[in-house]
Formats: structure tokens, sequence, C-alpha cells
């Protein structure tokens, strides 16, 4: 299944080479049916810290799996105001 | 012993008085509130002379607590009519702590119209108020060169208003001088700027060379319990890396996934341009021009997510934007240049004008018709009529509100008054609901419900759904009221949620530096006690639950991308406070008249 990834931050480098997607930080990725977010993160090298993960814009944990067509959105911890 | 300093611009005495036994309890935001309950009736006109403009560092001012100084500044606020504490940072809490003042109160007002005062705090904390008809309706950054130039090699921090507070407009701010001198940071909320120009205070000048007021009951304790709260600061991936590297605007990409960024006056939760106004983009941007991207805006901060942008060429332009400014000129002007966001935010920082107010002005000023979303030129020309003091200039500058009736726009996204930040409070509703409840007015570092709603921080509460939005809230705002107290620094929440060993730390520094018994309890309390104050001088000027409501647009227009509306129910709103009764009885105070 196809997907749009996306890496914020410090998470930026780690973006694999792909057709970039909707944003500059976005990248359109294949990926078997039924992914989890936490099998994403193994396979893209993510450092060991807390992330902050979005399918479709809804905050999700690691052990959601993606559905094709959707939007995966990773932060590392960021905070504000 | 701390002392008071009483500015009666009315006869223009300056007197030094120790602290009353009733205050000596309370600093930072519980004392400029404490005072404001006790000493101005909630009926009177903010803008007349029964009005005071309190400032006050907090319990940890003059110490060397991380991140401990920051400055609460106090009045009847003329923008929302409720009992306001506008906070900021830069050099000045300090200051006056090491001069030996626990407050500064600026009483009455002047008989002469013609000039403006400044007023002079000297190393021992005492003070004499000077004419300064020279410095009238000049700009922030010229006002604090020419007091700097005024006292020579004397070394100061400032305290100025702009040309806005003198114009008494109400989205009117006071600027505070960084460790660089520049008068950049903000008490922006509230238009306590037009209180100060209201008294015909331009500036206030605190030597910085004092040496009192840094005594602890316990020096070993406090040294220990310093290293021990720094150490969680940095060890917490928030504010030990997250906030230095990318400062606050790192917020956008994130809330806008989350679909919660206010674009085009809170017409949709995403927005099209947002790489362009970015905490990345703005870094990015940074770095290529030579600029620097992380230092600290008061002595003793650890964090340091502050940062300058700057011209092409490197030099300074203004302070890093944060995310509100960023968001507030950006998404929701629907401007996606970092340029344009900067130009519009050097300008308000040299009026003396609330950027996330005048964000929302323009936006709404914009959704007249009269300017164009998305145009930078019309946006600082909207600036300009505020600089020029022109009828329309007058009208943006009272607020988001005075602008949406005076130009037929019906979508007003305040409460109490007071414009909305960056977060819409639909499909973030823990933000809502401190928006609607908060004594502030639409305000959200209040209650920074988004640390649950959004960011994972201190647990998860699903952002779109109201269940446990209340509870957060409350908690949130009580705790906030109690780091405003301390001087301490809103960032250090994040580590304080999710480290039990750095809560500690602040009740261990409060005891070491003062010789009383802190824990968890007491903090709690006083936080509880600051927001007493401010509810029953809030129902004394005639605030009722009414007031506690998001805008009735906001419950039936549904938001992009998610579709959402408000849904926490009135009764769960009309919960937040439930605590304010028992502490006020437990405190012995009673709604003023």
């Amino acid at each position: 299944m196809r997907i749009e990834l996306a890496l914020f931050a410090s998470l930026e480098p780690y973006l694999p080479d792909a057709d970039v997607g909707s944003g500059r930080r976005t990248r359109m990725i294949d990926l078997p049916d039924g992914t989890t977010v936490g099998e994403v993160v193994a396979r893209l090298g993510l450092p060991d810290q807390p992330r902050i993960c979005f399918i479709d814009g809804r905050g999700v944990q690691e052990s959601d799996a993606i559905r094709a067509g959707s939007r995966l959105a990773i932060f590392p911890p960021v905070a504000g105001g | 012993m701390a002392s008071i300093l009483r500015v009666n611009m009315s006869d223009l005495s300056v007197k030094k008085e120790p602290v009353p036994d009733k205050y000596k309890k309370y600093a930072g935001r519980a004392l400029t509130d404490a005072i404001i309950f006790n000493e101005v009736p909630p009926k009177s006109d903010p803008l007349g002379p029964a009005n005071k403009l309190v400032f006050a560092p907090g319990l940890f001012g003059g110490t060397t607590a991380p991140n401990g100084g920051r400055i609460s500044v106090g009045a009847k606020s003329p923008l929302t009519g409720g009992l306001k504490e506008s906070n900021s940072g830069g050099q000045v809490a300090h200051a006056l702590s090491k001069v030996g003042l626990a407050a500064v109160v600026v009483e009455g007002k002047p008989v002469d119209a013609n000039t403006v005062y400044v007023l002079d705090i000297d190393e021992n904390g005492d003070g004499s108020l000077m004419a300064a008809p020279e410095l009238k309706g000049l700009d922030n950054y010229a006002t604090a060169e020419k007091m700097r130039a005024f006292k020579g090699d004397a070394k100061i921090a400032t305290v100025t208003n702009g040309p806005a507070g003198e114009m008494l407009m109400k989205a009117a701010g006071i600027a505070f001088s960084d460790m660089k001198d520049l008068p950049n940071r903000f008490a922006g909320r509230g238009g306590l700027g037009a209180v100060m120009g209201s008294k015909g205070l331009k500036g206030i000048a605190v030597a910085t060379g004092g040496t009192k007021a840094v005594e602890h009951a316990d020096k070993d304790a406090f040294i220990a319990a310093v290293r021990k709260f720094s150490n969680a600061l940095k060890e917490h991936p928030v504010s030990g890396q997250g906030l230095p590297t990318y400062g606050t605007n790192v917020l956008a990409n994130i809330i806008n996934e989350a679909g919660g960024y206010p674009t085009r006056n809170f017409s949709d939760g995403r927005f099209e341009g947002v790489e362009g106004i970015s905490g990345e983009t703005m870094r990015e941007i940074t770095l290529a021009r030579g600029g620097n991207v992380k230092h600290g805006c008061h002595t003793g901060c650890v964090i340091q997510c502050s940062r300058y942008y700057v011209h092409e060429d490197g030099s300074y332009w203004t302070k890093g934007p944060e995310y509100e400014t960023a968001w507030a000129f950006g998404a929701d002007c629907g401007i996606d240049s970092m340029d344009g966001v900067a130009a519009l935010d050097r300008r308000c920082g040299e009026l003396g004008l609330d950027t996330i107010e005048m964000g929302n002005v323009i936006a709404v000023y914009m959704e007249s018709g009269k300017v164009a979303f998305g145009d930078v030129a019309g946006a600082l020309a909207a600036l300009e009529e505020c600089a020029k003091g022109t009828e329309t200039g007058k009208i943006l500058g009272n607020g988001a509100e005075a602008t949406g009736n005076a130009f037929g726009v019906t979508r007003i996204p305040v409460v109490k008054h007071q414009a909305m930040p960056a977060y819409d409070p639909r499909p973030i509703q823990g933000i809502g609901v401190t928006y609607a409840t908060s004594t502030q007015g639409a305000d959200h570092t209040a209650g920074y419900s988004i640390t649950a709603n959004v960011l994972g921080v201190g647990g998860t509460v699903d952002p779109l759904k109201s269940e446990g939005q209340a509870a957060l809230s409350q908690g949130l705002q009580i705790a906030t009221a109690m780091l405003d107290s301390f001087g301490l620094c809103i960032f250090v929440a994040f580590p304080v949620l999710d480290i039990p060993a750095a809560f500690e730390a602040i009740f261990e520094m409060a005891s070491a530096h003062t010789g009383d018994t802190w824990d968890a309890d007491a903090l709690m309390k006083l936080g509880r006690e600051a927001i007493a104050f401010e509810r029953l001088f809030n129902e004394g000027a005639g605030f009722t639950a009414a007031d506690d409501r998001i805008p009735a647009y906001m419950l039936t227009e549904k938001l992009p991308p998610h579709g959402s509306v408000f849904t926490v129910t009135d009764a769960e709103l009309d919960s937040v406070h439930d605590f304010v009764a028992a502490t006020a009885a437990e405190m012995g105070i009673t709604k003023p008249e």
C-alpha cells in the first residue's frame, strides 16, 4: 500500500529516498498492508526517544496499523507556547 | 527584608514601604493578584486613577533558581475588564529583587497630560520620577536607547511603553529589556500598556547592580535543589533539546498536523502555507543569514528557547517570532512568508502592541474585505494606521472584537473580549476549556492543555473529545498560577509533568530559600489562592458564568479538516473553578465591592 510519510524537526534527516509528497518534509512510500506505526519507526531507524505520531491528523499509538492512502506524521518531543 | 515601591503619579511622589503582613507570603502573580484584589475596587475604570499597575518578580527573583526570573504585571485590564496578570521574561525581575523590591505599584494619574515620566530605581531600591517630554511618542527601541544614553555608564534593565500604550489602545503591551538590552520581551496580553499610558509612565529604569535579596535560609540545600532542577530541565527532551534547537515555533507543523492551526480567521484548521512560517524554516533562514539561534531571555535560563530573527545581511531584525506570533501574522492572516511575519512582529514591538491580539485584528480586518488574506503590505499598512493614530488605527488598536464590531465581521474569536491564541478550540477541546474558563480571557498559557491533548506530555487526552478536558484544564490552571508566582518560566512545566524529581526540586528550592516548609500541597494551594483572588475580583467586576463560554459560532460551525465543533458542556465548564469557594473561605476573603 502507498502512504504519505511526514517527518519533522530533528527527524527530518530520516526521510527515505522517495517521491516528495504534499510538503517538503513528506515522502510517498510503499508498505505491506497492515504495517503498524511501530514497524515504520523501526524500518526508518528513528532514534530511541519519545515521539508523537498522527495518522490523518489524529494522535495514534505505535501499535496502530496504517491504512492505504493515509498520512503518517511523526514528531520528536516538541513543545512551545 | 524586601520592600514595596509606591509610585504615585498624581503627586509624583515615590515611597518605599516594608511589605505588609498580608502580602508577605506572596510573590509574582500571587502578589500582583493580592494587591489588585485588595486595593483596586473591581468596578473601577481601568484607565482611571483608581486602577493600579503592579510589577512583581516571583519568589525566586534574584536567586540562581533555573528559569526563575520571569516578571508578573497586574492591573484591572482595559481589554477584559477583569484582573489581569501579564507575564514576561527579560532582565527586570532579577534586577528588582536584587535592589530589594518585592513589587513596584504605580498608582493615581498625572495632572499634566502633556508630558510623560520615567521612573528611575537605583541600587538601593529607591526611586524618583522625572518628566521626560522628549520620549513622548517614541517607539520602544528608541525609548530604551534614550533611557540608556541618559544613564550613561550605569547599567540598567528597562521597562518601556510604546506609542500604542500612550494612545490608550487596548491591545497595548509592556516591553522589558533582554540580556542584550533590547526591549523585545513582552507582557503582551490584556492591554496593560494602556494602563501604563493612562498613568503617564513611559519607562522604568532599574539599576542592575543591586546586591540585596539573595539570602537563603539554607544555602547548601538551595544549591543542591538547583542542581536537581537544572538536571531535570536538561534531561527532558522538550526543555533540553526541542525548545533550544527550534524555539517555540516548532509547534507550527504539529498543531497543523493535528488540524487545529487556525487559518484565515479561524476558518480552517490547516494552513497550506505552513512550511513558509514553520520553526524548521525559521531556523534554516536564520542560520543561512548568520543569525543566532539559541539564547535565554533572562539570566539563569537553562532552556534557551529564544533566538533573534535577522535581515539578509545578518543584522538584528526582531526577536525570533514565537509560535503564537508566527501563527498570528502567518496562518491566521493567510501569510506564508517568514519575512512578512518578521516585519509585522518588528512593527508591533516598536509600537508596543500584543502580537496575538494584532494578528487576530488583522485577520478579522481581512475577513471584512478591507485587506486581502495573504497581503503582507496591506497588513503592514493596517499597523501604520495604528502608528499614526488614525480613526481606523484607533479601532484596530483596540483589539479583534472592536475591529469586528466596527467593520461588520461576526466571526470574532474572543473570550472575555480577548482574542484567541494559536490553537482552535474545536479540534483541541482542552485548550478550549482554558480559553473559556480562565480568568484571563482567551489565554493559552493560563492552562496549557496542549500538553496532554497533542504533545503526549503529562498523559494523553483525546483532543477531539470533551472527556477529561475540564479536569485537565483545571489542574493546569492551578499549576500555572503556582509557577507564575515563583517567577518560573512555564516551559519548566514540560519536565515537571513527566519527571517527579523536577516537581520535587521546586518545593525543595522554595523551602531552602524561605525557611518555610513547602511541599506539593503547599505549591498547589498557592496556585489556588492566586486564582481565587482573580475569580472573586472578576465577580465583583460583574463577570458571570455567561462569560466562561466559547463564542457561539464555534459550537456549530464545523472546522476542517476534522469537521469538529466545541462540545464541552456548560456544566463541565462551570466545574473548572469549583475549588474557589473553599479556597476563598480558607483565605478569609470574599467578593470585593
